[in-house]
């Protein structure tokens, strides 16, 4: 129950609107490796996400994330939300990845090449560089997406929650994140909760399916 | 011109509101406000109006309505595009209501539509030394609050939803923007006028924003573009005898249509 690598679900009931989501589930599992949440729409696979950062709050019950409650596990977890956002599209998509970078202090950072750097190394992991001094409003849907991923990877996370990172992306484009995000946990031992339609693009690189249905979540 | 006091003045004034305006409105129209930007010199006005019946400075009246009404503005958007259409129509109404309570100011301080028309038009040339130490106090208390939420203000404004998830008080920079933003708004009214204060604010910040620059470059060149649009002004209004505001909008609109053409 304790083990740092589970999520962990005591008697959790989640609302959104007049829907319940989950109704009064208890359920542990280990977050190792890649887990898919899969559902129909509307089943609530969003509105978990948020609930495990924090962003919705739950109706009942305790949620802990590796260990943690998700207001204190979400410092460590890189975000990616369903569908693209419509804020801020004249900016280079670089900087929404600085931006991103320790975004939650406090004062102005100091122009630096390090961080420059360092943004440009994580849009190069998501194959991203080429186009990232461009706005982020005239790139495509899926080359949108690949800067978002970079986005969710700066600081260090040791989780990533991602919201259907394989939609809007081609054949070529969904096979290379599934092999990055691989590599991610293989290599850097970042677990990944992800959601997706694309059951096929993953291929066997999932570690566990958790499915989300009438209120019930299971293994 | 400047062997005149009231012309280094307004200078200075100038130079002062400009940087102000191209730094809080960089901010504003990123954040997709440039209507909140519109109402709030407009609230000022009401306020201005409010303190002229009372017998107080207007623009300690102008400060505190837009205040109040960007605290309101802050704590109603809630996160940045989300509620889009719900909050332009909050606005308006906030908007709606004081210019009601404004004109009713106006009217019980009787006689008064001169100074309407200088709480409308702004009165650059008779900008006098105490205004120009307000000026200056509100304009480092807004660049100070700016510096302090720089960071987690941006990241909120790029991606509300991420910024909130990696612990963000979205919320909180965003009242403390709106706050920011109200002070800047009166202390640019103090100079072009309410009703093209927000010309100031909007056009340098625009033409930065669609030219697609980097966050530092964009806010260097809105500020930029203030100095030169207020500046230009001045000095085109001391050469031809047309009113300051005509000049500062018409080219602020002339900025972003060139704008346009550099970068389609
Ligand atoms: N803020 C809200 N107010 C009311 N209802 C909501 C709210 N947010 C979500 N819902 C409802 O909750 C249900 C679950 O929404 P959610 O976005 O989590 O689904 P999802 O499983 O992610 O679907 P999809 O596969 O389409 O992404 C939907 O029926 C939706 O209409
Ligand atoms: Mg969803």
């Amino acid at each position: 129950m304790a083990h740092p690598d589970n999520l962990s679900l005591d008697q959790v009931t989640l609302c959104a609107g007049a829907k319940t989501i989950l109704d009064n589930v208890t359920l542990t599992v280990p977050m190792t490796g890649v887990t898919l949440l899969a559902g129909r729409n509307g089943s609530g696979k969003s509105t978990f996400l948020k609930a495990c950062l924090g962003l919705v709050r739950l109706q009942s019950g305790v949620l802990l994330l590796k260990g943690q409650p998700p207001e204190l596990a979400c410092r460590q977890i890189g975000y990616m939300p369903q569908g693209l956002s419509d804020t801020a599209l004249m900016i280079p998509a670089i900087s929404h990845v600085m931006a991103a970078m320790k975004g939650a202090r406090w004062g102005i950072p100091l122009p630096s090449r390090a961080r420059r750097e360092d943004a440009e190394r994580l849009l190069a992991l998501t194959g991203a560089l080429s186009f990232a001094r461009r706005p982020l409003g005239l790139l495509s849907g899926g080359e949108r997406q690949r800067v978002c991923l970079a986005q969710a990877l700066t600081d260090n996370p040791k989780m990533l929650l991602l919201d259907e990172p394989l939609a809007a992306l081609d054949h070529e484009a969904q096979h290379q994140i599934v092999s990055l995000l691989d590599t991610l946990t293989r290599d850097l031992g970042i677990s990944i909760l992800l959601t997706s339609h694309e059951t096929e693009a993953l291929g066997g690189k999932m570690s566990r399916i958790l499915k989300l249905k009438n209120g019930s979540l299971h293994v | 011109m400047f062997e005149f006091e009231f012309m280094r003045h307004a200078f200075l004034g100038c130079t002062i509101v400009s940087v102000l305006a191209g730094t809080v409105g960089w901010f504003l129209i990123l954040r997709r406000q440039a209507f909140a930007a519109h109402a709030l010199s407009h609230i000022g006005f009401s306020g201005a109006a409010g303190a002229v019946w009372l017998g107080v400075s207007p623009l300690y009246g102008m400060i505190a309505f837009s205040l109040l009404a960007g605290l309101a503005m802050g704590n109603e958007t809630k996160g940045a595009g989300a509620l889009s259409p719900q909050r332009d129509s909050m606005i308006g109404l906030v908007l709606a209501a004081s210019l009601g309570l404004g004109t009713w100011f106006l009217h019980e301080a009787n006689g008064a539509s001169s100074m309407a028309t200088t709480l409308l038009f702004g009165d650059v040339l008779g900008i006098d030394t105490p205004t120009l130490l307000a000026l200056s106090t509100v304009t480092v208390l807004c660049l100070a609050g700016l510096a302090f939420l720089g960071r987690p203000l941006l990241f909120a404004s790029l991606m509300p939803d991420v910024a909130q998830a990696r612990g963000v008080p979205v919320r909180l920079t965003s009242l403390g923007f709106m706050a920011i933003a109200a002070l800047a708004c009166s202390a640019c009214a103090e100079v072009s006028g309410a009703l093209l204060a927000f010309s100031l604010m909007i056009g340098p910040a625009a033409t930065a924003l669609r030219l697609g620059l980097r966050p530092v470059a964009g806010l260097a060149t809105a500020v930029s573009l203030a100095l030169f649009l207020s500046w230009g002004g001045l000095a085109l209004s001391w050469v031809t005898d047309v009113p300051v505001p005509f000049w500062i909008g018409l080219g602020a609109a002339a900025c972003y249509g060139m704008a346009c053409m550099v970068r389609r």
